[in-house]
């Protein structure tokens, strides 16, 4: 029995009532709540369409927005607030001497900016710039402190963020500012007036490494140095600048803390392994400035070449820079001067050429030791009249006299032996007229007039034997003469890197040669009969206990109007001990005054340089060595 | 059909069930919405700090210092240590350098030797002073040559000895 009667309203779900057959239940809904119900869901999908045609009308404008032409423009403005470009620059590789000392290194210094927005008192950074920057070169001006306050005003009324305000900010400089900064931020908030609380707020610093080169000067011509830049200038850093530089690599680094961009590993610079011996360096350039003082010369040269491989060891040239204050070139190389003379800047060498114009009669065979020859005082070449240095006639002479006597008629007779074809052929051999590949920045060719050069004529010959008329670097003459010094004819490439570091390992070339010129025999006998000539002559060169072969060499300077009769450029070149050859010396002393001979003032340069050369190279005398071998 | 729809009313859930079961499951799905939300949340903020913190040891390295700040840091970044130790370096170099060992040779009195009171001994064996060496030379870089399969360079009779050699130690092995 049902607890509920008909027509009585029945919970719906719990107790259901089974409806006769064909018939359908009648569902009564009340007419407010139908209308209610349809108000209700008209407003609903109303809504939803209003939200439906705002969500198609945002994703229409995604989708334009992608392919508008303003697409690149909104990316590049997000870009700008998203990352900055930071270019990483490796350090730079060292360069050291042959025992390793380091002759360029690195040191910190540091940029100094402001960060325009924390900046809260401009007079105060203005001020403290002023004053701790008053020793360094580039800032010890009076406007300095107007134009520190200047350019961060401008920034401001710009809105630019960062301006830099000083570079190259030593260590010891930044402390003082760090400590100018600590005593502001402790000062008391009282009232300052109208300049407001002194405050260096808004400062900062980036440290970064500069090229330091702490032997300052010294060897200054073979290193060049870097400039503002970071590229290297002249010398090894201009030669190898690629090497010691490593490649630098730009970042562009993210500011989102999702996408840290990494620091990239840097390859860093090689370092460099020079065959300059900083000791023989200083020695070479204490020598040439005293034969400088001495001479009254406006310039000199001098080189020390281990004839054996080619190693320069030193390389001493006028003016030197310290490269620690590159910004000072243009006051230390006036008129053109070149950085560095032994391989910029080519000469007529004079009389020590003569070494390799009889080298090559030697060996072609024109001429042999003991070949006589009757100076007259004269000869005639090409229409031109050959005289000797002292306009003297020196009558029957064997090629040592030739030789030590330096006489320009005798070479001439000796280059006419030899022949035009054959001399030029040899002068080609030893190098003349190209670079020798040293190394270094800068190498000048020089300029070796050959038969069927329109400038060439037959007089040439003549002259080009005793080193007139023909343009020669120091580098080329040394290298050159080379051949002879080492006694095996091997014409050696001149160099100065002995090794470079890189990737943790060292790497050493090998020793080139650049031909063989002249046979070791002809190396042997001239090195002898100059060795000879040198001690026929007591020339001032000759060093007590060392016998040494040279020659001495005068040439007349060339000029608009002709051969200058009062500036000469005086040279020797010499080498030693004879037999078993360490070293080779090449001096250019340019314009001495005091003396216009080679033998007067050249020599007795050499003759202070070996001296220091055979202690420094722990070269025993030829005595010791004698001794030892003959006990 | 009738039937049918009798018995699609019996076993139809009522409509409060249904409610509920949708209630609940949208509630599951925010649940775990919220879930996955605060896991990604927490691991987005935990990147986010460790990003920070690599930024901020990356702008050491290439950023701006503030002048009164960082005295107390715990980790310096190795390209700031290389840098300090460059410069250690450099001015390790100056204080050797020819020009100050000059003048402290002249503080200590002390004048070069002329090379004639130099005593030269002979010492068997010296080696004269070598340049120097910073780092190893390059390790050689050994090629080993390849290894030719015996198939590519065995003769037929080689191939046949070797075959006949393998059946027989197999049969040796076979047979007790």
């Amino acid at each position: 029995m049902s607890r509920y009667t008909a027509g009585q309203a029945v919970p719906m779900g719990r107790i259901r009532k089974k409806p006769a057959l064909g018939e359908t239940p009648d569902i009564k809904i009340p007419v407010s709540e139908k209308a209610g119900q349809t108000l209700t869901g008209w407003r609903f999908n109303l809504l939803a369409i209003l939200f439906g045609l705002a969500g198609v009308m945002i994703i229409i404008q995604l989708v334009r927005l992608q392919f508008s032409p303003e697409r690149t423009e909104f990316v590049s403005q997000g870009d700008q607030y998203n990352r900055t470009l930071h270019i990483f620059y490796p350090p730079r590789g060292d360069i050291y001497d042959r025992y390793g000392r380091l002759l360029a290194g690195s040191t910190l210094v540091y940029e100094i900016g402001a960060q325009v927005d924390n900046v809260d008192n401009p007079d105060s950074i203005a001020f403290a710039l002023s004053k701790v920057l008053a020793g360094h070169a580039e800032y010890n001006y009076a406007g300095y402190s107007d134009d520190v306050y200047s350019v961060i005003h401008q920034a401001q009324l710009s809105g630019t963020s960062y301006v830099q305000l000083a570079d190259f900010v030593t260590p010891d400089e930044l402390t003082q500012l760090q400590s100018w900064a600590r005593n502001y931020a402790n000062l008391p908030d009282v009232d300052y007036g109208e300049a407001g609380k002194p405050s260096l707020n808004g400062l900062v610093y980036r440290p970064r490494l500069q090229r330091y080169y702490p032997e300052n000067a010294l060897g200054a011509n073979v290193l060049g140095f870097v400039n503002r830049e970071g590229t290297g200038m002249f010398g090894v850093e201009a030669e190898f600048n690629d090497l010691l530089a490593g490649a630098p690599q730009s970042v562009w680094m993210t500011l989102d803390p999702y996408q840290v961009t990494e620091i990239p590993q840097l390859k860093a610079g090689a370092d460099i392994v020079l065959t300059i011996d900083r000791e023989i360096q200083a020695a070479a350039e204490e020598v040439l400035d005293k034969g400088l003082t001495d001479s009254g010369a406006d310039g000199g040269v001098i080189l020390v070449m281990d004839p054996n491989t080619g190693e320069m060891l030193a390389i001493a040239s006028t003016p030197r820079l310290n490269p620690n204050e590159y910004w000072n070139y243009a006051d230390v190389f006036t008129d053109n001067t070149p950085y560095n003379r032994a391989v910029s800047q080519d000469y007529e060498p004079g009389s020590v050429f003569k070494v390799l114009t009889m080298a090559a009669a030697l060996d072609s065979g024109a001429v042999t030791p003991e070949t006589q020859f009757i100076d007259t005082g004269s000869i005639q070449i090409g229409g031109v009249t050959i005289h000797n240095w002292d306009w003297g006639a020196w009558g029957p002479q064997d090629m040592q006299g030739c030789m030590a006597h330096s006489l320009n008629v005798c070479l001439t007779w000796v280059a006419e032996q030899t022949g035009a074809g054959t001399f030029y052929q040899y002068m080609q051999n030893f190098g003349f007229g190209r670079i020798t590949g040293i190394d270094l920045a800068g190498e000048a060719p020089g300029r070796l007039k050959l038969p069927g050069d329109t400038d060439w004529y037959e007089a040439e010959l003549g002259t080009n034997s005793f080193g007139q008329g023909v343009a020669v670097t120091p580098i080329q003459m040394i290298a050159a003469i080379s051949s002879v010094a080492n006694a095996k004819g091997e014409m050696m490439v001149p160099h100065v890197m002995e090794s470079m570091v890189r990737d943790g390992f060292q790497y050493t070339p090998t020793t080139q040669i650049v031909g063989r010129p002249i046979s070791a025999e002809t190396a042997r006998h001239l090195t002898e009969l100059l060795a000879k000539s040198l001690e026929g002559e007591s020339s001032d060169a000759l060093v007590e206990g060392y016998r040494v072969a040279g020659k001495t060499g005068t040439a007349s300077i060339a000029t608009p109007t002709g051969y200058s009769t009062t500036q000469t450029n005086a040279s020797f070149v010499g080498w030693g001990p004879v037999g078993r050859p360490r070293f080779l010396v090449y001096i250019w002393l340019e314009k001495p005054s005091t003396s216009e001979w080679g033998s007067v003032v050249a020599a007795p340069v050499f003759h202070d340089l070996v001296e220091r050369l055979v202690v420094l190279m722990d070269i025993p005398p030829d005595g010791v060595l004698q001794g030892s071998a003959n006990p | 059909m009738d039937n049918l729809h009798q018995l699609t009313h019996a076993y139809s859930q009522a409509p409060w069930r249904r409610q509920m079961y949708m209630i609940g499951v949208i509630l599951l799905l925010l649940v775990c919405a919220a879930i996955v939300a605060g896991i990604y949340l927490n691991v987005t903020a935990r990147a986010a700090a460790v990003g920070r913190q690599i930024q901020e040891m990356q702008v050491r390295v290439y950023g701006y210092h503030y002048l009164t700040g960082e005295s107390g840091e715990t980790y310096v970044p190795i390209e700031e240590l290389e840098q300090k130790i460059a410069n250690l370096n450099s001015q390790l170099a100056y204080l050797t350098s020819y020009t100050i060992m000059q003048e402290r040779v002249k503080d200590m009195n002390l004048t070069p030797i002329a090379a004639d009171r130099i005593a030269y001994l002979e010492v068997p064996g010296y080696v004269d002073r070598q340049s120097t060496s910073l780092a190893p030379p390059p390790v050689p870089v050994v090629v080993s040559a390849s290894v030719i399969d015996p198939q590519f360079k065995e003769s037929l009779f080689d191939w046949v000895t070797e075959q006949a050699r393998k059946t027989a130690s197999l049969l040796g092995e076979a047979i007790p």
